[in-house]
């Protein structure tokens, strides 16, 4: 028995060193915890959420501000992570939901406790106090076409990507779109809904065929984050930059040289940062108790004047109209 | 038999020491009641299939079933689809719950013996033929459910499988103990757990003494299959709604659990009490680095580590094993032994 003494010495010592590092970052919190959990972390859009929860946390010393997430794209490993934060305690939790149909039990559990639940991007959860949008799709997509048809002179062809034709948000940003031009008669609408599936090398061959079969098209509408560099590529090469106009969602950052190129005309795009402080604002007023009313301001830049509507369930959905419009001249405030 | 009850004991102290950790980090509520049962809930899931994996790999000739958590999906989507086209979750709540409750275990069945056919008839390579059908179910699961997450609902049974507990219990953690038990059972008193191990040791001793090679290959897929059906069940009953990409992490933990359980990668050995307590040992981890609040990616980093010492100290075993104080040789037979240092 001497050698398995020896050997369970060993593995408790491995675990002891495993965790030696978890000891001592936990301290003794009696303020209430609002946990914000992302879809993935580790990826720019959710570090960028993550400095505004840490801006959130340094604004507001009575509450404790957390940013967690799963490190693979999985659902199921996100429902454990709200299924231990349930455990453990938190006051609040904020979740942008993988899947919004997945933890609809959990979070159902959760908000079974007394936890404050709120969701965002996920305007279809039944299970969550409040959902925080930060713009109207519609609004969203008319601003993206009004850009495009001012560019564009109010006139010629013009064509529109999505993700996918099920993509819910995409197909009401473009719809949005097309009612939009159909304010100005001499736009023409060519071979709409070209799906991209967020993939920019299949969009810059969708972009150079419709090039090839409208010569004379002026504008492109788009809508998955990588559609612009797709399109804007194609552009780019066929000389046509700055002569055609290209609007659409994007990151800054991935988006810079299109823009200084002049082949993508303008980017469109909700910050996470504010998403973030906007999610914890709403999650400190529930846990007040103070009332969300219609028109308020949660003290996060873009939204100064929420609209609050019933939501997909019991809880409300909160909009805010934190939608940026960035071109060559402005993007550069907003790197990331 | 000195070496398997040092496995057991291993993972024991391991579990006791994550306990212990916890319980110093979160000031006790580690240790809560609430907490257990909420651990005691994420479990099955994962413990189901990597029972499931344990005994394919315990065949032998490199068995392993890396189908499980896709078959789940399939029939929590299949059988929410199937089920919900004749009854309805709200109006007849136990008929829906039990019909679902059939379907998802029959379904898991089928695509066992679906495996179990494909590798003891046809003779492909059980990764392979796994790795196929794997994909044939997730891509079935898309098709039936249109790539969208298909909702069950919560009727009465099937929701406090979910979600009640008995005696403190959840329901899910007493399904996935009793039907580990069970198994266990069957490998230790039935002539089919002899035969298994038997075979994983040596396939080609196993074939000549007039083993049922291909009843033997099957039953072993096909409880793996139910088990995967099982598992897609609970995932149902504790969701609401199944998705066909729901645990894409899942086959790799499962795998990971095995291993650290001490089953033995080329077939004969393994236990499936280790398999749960190495389960449980892997949650208990993954839940206390979410009340430290420590990124994710530490607990991938820890889990490697931990996988790392467990071979480690089982390749440290074997040298124990050769000094010359303890005499006993466990090697069962002249088949290929894994290199041992000479010392």
């Amino acid at each position: 028995m001497k050698t398995a003494s020896k050997h369970i010495l060993i593995a408790g010592a491995a675990v002891a060193a495993l965790m030696a590092g978890t000891a001592g970052t936990l301290m003794a919190q009696q303020k209430p915890v609002i946990a914000t959990v992302v879809k993935i972390s580790g990826i720019p859009w959710f570090d960028r959420m993550n400095t505004g929860v840490v801006a959130y946390q340094k604004a507001n010393p009575d509450v404790v501000a957390t940013q967690s997430g799963p490190a693979t794209a999985d659902a199921a490993q996100q429902l454990q992570i709200i299924q231990d934060l349930v455990a453990k305690g938190v006051n609040a939790l904020a979740v942008v939901p993988m899947d919004p149909a997945v933890i609809e039990g959990t979070l159902k559990r959760a908000m079974d406790r007394g936890i404050v639940v709120v969701t965002h991007e996920a305007d279809n959860q039944k299970n969550t106090q409040a959902d925080v949008e930060a713009f109207d799709n519609a609004d969203y997509g008319a601003a993206l076409n009004a850009r495009l048809s001012e560019c564009m002179g109010n006139k010629g062809k013009w064509t529109t990507f999505v993700g996918s034709l099920g993509s819910r948000t995409h197909l009401q940003w473009v719809g949005a779109g097309e009612a939009n031009a159909k304010k100005h008669p001499d736009m023409q609408l060519v071979d709409p809904n070209n799906e991209s599936f967020d993939d920019a090398n299949a969009t810059y061959e969708k972009a150079k065929e419709i090039l090839r079969k409208h010569p004379d098209i002026k504008g492109f509408q788009t809508s998955a984050g990588n559609d612009v560099l797709g399109v804007g590529r194609a552009l780019d090469e066929a000389g046509l930059s700055g002569k055609v106009c290209l609007v659409g969602t994007g990151l800054p950052n991935p988006s810079a040289d299109l823009l200084e190129s002049g082949a993508i005309t303008a980017i469109g795009f909700w910050d996470p940062q504010k998403a973030g402080m906007a999610m914890n604002a709403v999650a400190k007023l529930l846990l007040e108790k103070k009332p969300v009313t219609d028109g308020m301001d949660l003290g996060v830049e873009g939204y100064n004047k929420v609209t609050v509507k019933k939501g997909a369930g019991e809880g409300m959905l909160i909009v805010g109209n934190g939608m940026v419009l960035a071109d060559k001249a402005s993007y550069k405030k907003h790197m990331f | 038999m000195h070496k398997t009850s040092e496995q057991l004991i291993m993972l024991v102290v391991i579990n006791v020491a994550l306990l212990a950790v916890g319980a110093a980090i979160s000031g006790g509520t580690f240790l809560s009641l609430f907490n257990f049962q909420s651990m005691a809930s994420q479990v099955p899931e994962i413990g189901l299939l990597a029972i499931g994996v344990m005994l394919a790999m315990c065949a032998g000739n490199g068995g392993i079933d890396l189908s499980g958590i896709a078959l789940a999906n399939l029939s929590g989507v299949l059988s929410a689809v199937i089920v919900s086209s004749f009854l309805s979750a709200t109006d007849s709540e136990t008929g829906f719950s039990l019909a679902f409750m059939a379907m998802t275990v029959g379904i898991g069945f089928a695509g066992g013996v679906i495996n179990g056919l494909l590798i003891s008839k046809l003779n492909i390579t059980p990764i392979l033929c796994t790795l196929g059908t794997q994909m044939a179910f997730m891509g079935l699961a898309v098709v039936v459910s249109g790539g969208k997450a298909v909702t069950v609902g919560s009727p009465d049974l099937l929701s406090r499988i979910g979600n009640d507990m008995f005696l403190g219990v959840p329901i899910g953690f007493l399904i996935f103990a009793v039907v580990a038990a069970l198994i266990a059972a069957v490998l230790k008193f039935t002539p089919y757990g002899l035969w298994l191990m038997l075979m994983g040791t040596n396939p080609k001793a196993a074939v000549y003494a007039g083993f049922p090679r291909t009843g033997i290959l099957v039953a072993t897929y096909a409880i793996s299959g139910t088990l995967s059906g099982l598992a897609g069940m609970i995932i149902a009953a504790r969701n609401v709604n199944v998705k066909y990409d729901y645990g894409s992490s899942y086959l790799l933990i499962a795998i990971l659990v095995v291993v650290m359980a001490g089953v033995k990668p080329e077939g004969g050995y393994g236990r499936v009490i280790c398999v749960v307590l190495s389960a449980i040992a892997l949650q208990l981890m993954s839940s206390l680095l979410n009340f430290g609040g420590l990124s994710n990616f530490v607990r991938d980093f820890a889990w490697g580590l931990l996988l790392l010492t467990f071979l480690a100290v089982g390749r440290y075993d074997v040298a124990g094993f050769l000094m010359p104080f303890k005499g006993q040789n466990k090697s069962s037979g002249p088949g290929p032994q894994a290199p041992k240092p000479t010392n």
